[in-house]
């Protein structure tokens, strides 16, 4: 009962965060309704027993990139500016009816790809597959990561690095040169 | 009620909604916003399906490394949204159209 | 010690990186420049100070450090073409790097001072280095192929600093007349070292000995204008012809007077002490190959004209640094004279005697030069009291090049004059040689003390250049150089024991140890070669130094008891005339220029036609300038000309050209309607077409991409799924 009711809170939050950010013209609303989206996503891996990824979900996405865009937001002036250099006027940053038209349109073909495949995957998907009891991840996980997937999690350690140093470099505002 | 359907539906409309941030807006930092929706949309099915089929985990390492690979793009991609917004004092995406023709 | 690639190999690379550092920094920061060069050959200084008592400890004629590595190898089935690099060092190496490195830190010393207001004060240490890592390359080197590669560098060098002073026209002239005079010898240099690969097939000293020692030249002839000459002769005489070029013998010898336009130190270090020596290094290591191509008269001759022609023009020069360097070709041809007559050992230390006392006579000449701006002697006169330091080391040069006992030059050149009366004894044909080298010493002492009694002594002529002349001082980078060069000119560290194989005994043979290590490769010691070993560089040393007998002085240089009797009779007899010749000499200069009793006036006015030949250098210039390049090289050219003109030009070239006419008419029709009209202007019509549906896909836009993406997904779906 207890789970039921978590998962309808989380799927009604993260759903509803998901169409706020959709449709909030203020960039910094549409941040915070993505956190939510966020904190509903953690509920949901929560529901299907997957502790330790809901707390990594919470940690680096809530505690982190979250924050990392306010940052940018707030760096980069908020919803942006809709004149370009040369005075004339450029389709909204938040968009306008056009663009959400199109993205319409690409949406609708997208879902049409992907409910194809879905439907695709649920045909030989079993409907009596049976579902485990939840049981704590954490150990489990460990042991996988630092036993089968060694490879990749030292490969991803090392792209973490490159990300940390390349974003570093990148963002540096270089010495103008005055000779 | 909890069940494979059900999780993927809605990652099916994270998925969706992702893809209409990405296009409609013209905001660079509102379009990883979209990108970053889309990457947890992946994430929860992989955990879905661990759930549903076998339960032995390989799915959750998945989403932890989409994590980290998202958590990284997204240092990479506001590093370079801020460094273009030093050069070229707007996140516009259609400013950022050098290819042009 | 161990010898290995960093006991070796900085000897040479310090100098060179110190040469390719300051190419970079030396506009900016020249003093820091100057020091990197003047440190970087000290340190190889103290390396091939290392590696010389290494030597003098093992005190073995044998020893010897051969390390290779191959360089290319284009070998193709049986045929082999294997290169290798390596250096190779013996006795004779080990003195030979102390020389130079010795002598060429001093004149890098000196030269800070001497060229410090040079307003191109780096730019020398620039050259200076590469030159210095060149010669130390060549002394390193195991094999031909290297050591002509450096060779080639120093002749480079060479030709840089000779033209240091590029805004005088004199000095351009005589950089190029020097690299094309040398060129002459590099070309006969080149194909001797082909000549040798085609027989050896390797250019290696040691493999050229063994070649020898296993008879592999034997019977072997070529055809030179359908006559028979035998590749040894040929391939000998083609590398004695480079050692002509480089060493300034007779014929090639023009060049050398020239090069004193470059700076002295230059002179001192290039054209005195080691590149003109490098010639003579050459052809005592091909010594073998001279013996077999039976050419060892043919070098006594070139060396005693040389020796002889070169003292008598010395005679009337009144520019100081001319009278040295025409000193400098007379004693180079004292050295190949001595390799002419067998005289292996003496003709090397005379080459090491002759760079310590050249190198410290041309200092000395800088410093006066230095001193009172000019280098005419008849404007000098009682420097003396000027430069009083300057005065002694030359004096003490003085005495060594004429030769006087308890000097280096005595030692040496004695001892050549001594094997020539020893060949002239024995053969007749050798009679002139010993005559002219006689001669040559006779004015060689006069000419000399000319020099330094014009200079130093009696009353200053020209009072204007005396009252401004600079007071000497003594200072680490001015005259301390030419004191300690001048201390070498003793013959006590050339004959006498330093070895520690005994206690110093300045009078006696026993402790040669200078005849006792360099080893003459002679017939007869040849085969010793077959057993001497290369290594790779990486390679431990695993040669066992206490297992090499101890060199033992042999007094009969391996003569039966008689024979050796003979020769010391001849040699005793040489000595004491070569004693005699040189105080002769020196007592004839001074009661002429100093006491006045013999007027030189009246010898100039009563021989007026040599007086003249001697002006113009035998007329060698006359001739190669007058009658070779004027008239054979010039009418050959306009006859080229002509030919080029008349012939080529007008039939060949302008028929040629009606040819293309015609169809370049025909191409134009066709390359206007056909290629321009219909493909060209047709491609760029469908490129417009083309680029007009692209540019509006191509829009930069990255959403319209994604977009577009999506549809051709969802089209690939739904085809998939129907």
């Amino acid at each position: 009962m207890f789970t039921n009711t978590l998962f309808l809170l989380s799927a009604a939050l993260t759903l509803g965060g998901a169409i706020a950010v959709v449709y909030s013209q203020n960039l910094m609303h549409a941040c915070i309704y993505l956190l939510a989206s966020f904190f509903g996503v953690a509920g949901l891996y929560a529901c299907i027993g997957a502790d330790f990824l809901a707390a990594t979900q919470l940690v680096v996405y809530a505690g982190g990139v979250v924050i990392l865009m306010l940052f940018a937001i707030m760096l980069t002036g908020g919803t942006g500016n809709n004149i370009n250099r040369y005075g004339l006027e450029k389709i909204a940053a938040m968009g306008n009816k056009k663009t959400y038209f199109f993205a319409g349109i690409t949406a609708i073909l997208a879902s049409l790809i992907v409910l194809k495949i879905i439907a695709n995957v649920l045909k030989d998907q079993s409907t009596t597959a049976v579902i485990t009891a939840n049981a704590p991840t954490v150990e489990r996980i460990g042991t996988l990561l630092a036993t089968d997937h060694i490879l990749a999690f030292e490969i991803s350690s090392v792209m973490l690095l490159g990300a940390l140093i390349g974003a570093a470099v990148i963002s540096r505002p270089r010495k103008e040169r005055h000779d | 009620m909890i069940n494979l359907g059900s999780y993927l539906g809605i990652s099916f409309a994270l998925f969706i909604c992702g893809i209409l941030v990405m296009i409609a807006r013209k905001n660079i930092i509102a379009i990883l916003l979209g990108i970053e929706l889309i990457l947890n949309a992946s994430a929860l099915n992989f955990a879905a399906y661990t759930k549903f089929s076998n339960n032995n985990l390989d799915g959750h390492i998945l989403s932890l490394f989409i994590i980290v690979t998202a958590a990284a793009e997204a240092a990479v991609g506001l590093g370079i949204v801020i460094r273009f917004f030093q050069l070229r004092e707007s996140i516009h995406i259609d400013d950022a159209a050098s290819l042009q023709n | 010690m161990d010898y290995t690639f960093w006991t070796i190999a900085p000897i040479v690379l310090l100098p060179f990186f110190a040469f390719v550092i300051n190419a970079f920094i030396v506009k900016k920061f020249t003093k820091l420049a100057v020091a990197i060069s003047t440190g970087s050959i000290f340190v190889s200084f103290l390396f091939a100070l290392r590696i010389f008592f290494d030597f003098m400890n093992v005190y073995s004629v044998g020893y010897h450090i051969h390390k290779v590595f191959p360089w290319f190898n284009l070998s193709s089935g049986s045929h082999v073409f294997e290169v290798k690099m390596g250096i190779y060092i013996d006795n004779m190496t080990s003195v030979m790097l102390l020389m130079v490195t010795g002598v060429a830190t001093l004149i890098h010393v000196f030269s800070t001072w001497y060229m410090h207001d040079d307003p191109r004060f780096g730019r020398f240490f620039v050259y200076m280095s590469l030159f210095t890592s060149a010669m130390l390359g060549l002394v390193l080197s195991d094999n031909l192929l290297s050591v002509f590669i450096f060779w080639e560098l120093m002749g480079f060098c060479s030709y840089s600093l000779i033209g240091f002073y590029y805004e005088k026209e004199g000095a351009g002239n005589a950089s190029m007349k020097a690299f094309m005079t040398t060129r002459v010898g590099d070309v006969f240099f080149l194909l001797g070292i082909l000549a040798i690969w085609s027989v050896v097939g390797n250019v290696s000293f040691v493999d050229i000995y063994n070649a020898i020692a296993a008879g592999k030249f034997n019977g072997l002839t070529i055809s030179v204008f359908s006559i028979g000459v035998p590749v040894a002769t040929l391939a000998g005489f083609s590398i004695f012809m480079g050692t002509m070029g480089k060493s300034a013998q007779v014929p090639l010898q023009v060049w050398l007077p020239d090069a004193m336009w470059g700076p002295t130190p230059c002179s001192a270090l290039i054209h005195a002490a080691t590149m003109v020596a490098a010639g003579v290094y050459l052809s005592l290591r091909m010594y073998p190959l001279m013996e077999l191509g039976h050419l060892t008269t043919f070098i006594a001759y070139i060396g005693a004209i040389t020796a002889f022609g070169a003292a008598t023009i010395a005679l009337i020069q009144t520019d100081i640094k001319a009278v040295l360097a025409y000193s400098t070709i007379s004693q180079l041809g004292y050295m190949v004279l001595g390799i002419g007559v067998g005289s292996y050992n003496a003709s090397f230390m005379h080459l090491i005697t002759h760079a310590v006392f050249k190198a410290c006579l041309f200092l000395s000449a800088g410093s006066v030069i230095h001193s009172i701006h000019c280098q005419e002697m008849p404007q000098m006169g009682g420097l003396r009291k000027k430069l009083p330091y300057t005065f002694f080391a030359m004096l003490l040069c003085c005495f060594a090049i004429a030769g006087v006992p308890f000097f280096s030059g005595f030692v040496s050149k004695d001892r050549i004059l001594g094997d020539a009366l020893v060949m002239a004894f024995n053969n007749p044909v050798y009679i002139p040689v010993a005559l002219l080298g006689f001669g040559g010493a006779l004015l060689t002492a006069f000419y000399m003390f000319r020099m330094l009694f014009l200079t130093f002594l009696g009353e200053p002529r020209d009072h204007h250049i005396y009252d401004h002349a600079h007071e000497e001082h003594l200072g680490w980078n001015s005259n301390i150089p030419l004191l300690i060069l001048s201390v070498f000119t003793l013959g006590l560290f050339y004959s006498g024991s330093f070895t520690g194989q005994g206690e110093v005994n300045l009078f006696g043979s026993r402790n040669e140890w200078f005849s006792t290590l360099i080893h003459k490769p002679d017939a007869e010691s040849l085969h010793h070669y077959a057993e001497y070993k290369s290594e790779d560089f990486g390679d431990v040393d695993t040669r066992d130094k206490l297992e090499l007998p101890k060199a033992e002085y042999d007094p009969n240089h391996g003569m039966s008891e008689e024979v050796a009797h003979h020769v010391h009779y001849i040699h005793h007899v040489g000595a004491i005339a070569s004693v005699i010749i040189a105080f002769a000499g020196i007592f004839l200069a001074f009661s002429m220029y100093v006491k006045k009793s013999i007027s030189a006036d009246w010898w100039a006015q009563t021989f007026v036609g040599w007086r003249r030949a001697l002006q113009n250098k035998y007329y060698f210039d006359d001739l190669y300038i007058g009658k070779i390049i004027q008239k054979g090289l010039i009418p050959f050219n306009n006859f080229l000309a002509w030919f080029d003109m008349g012939i080529y030009d007008k039939y060949g070239v302008d028929g040629w050209a009606a040819v293309n006419r015609f169809a370049y008419t025909v191409s134009r029709w066709f390359d206007n309607t056909v290629i321009d009209s219909g493909m060209v202007d047709g491609t760029g019509w469908s490129v417009r077409a083309m680029n007009t549906i692209l540019r509006w896909v191509q829009s930069g836009k990255i959403q319209l991409y994604f977009i577009v993406l999506i549809a051709v997904l969802a089209g690939y779906v739904w085809k998939l799924s129907f």
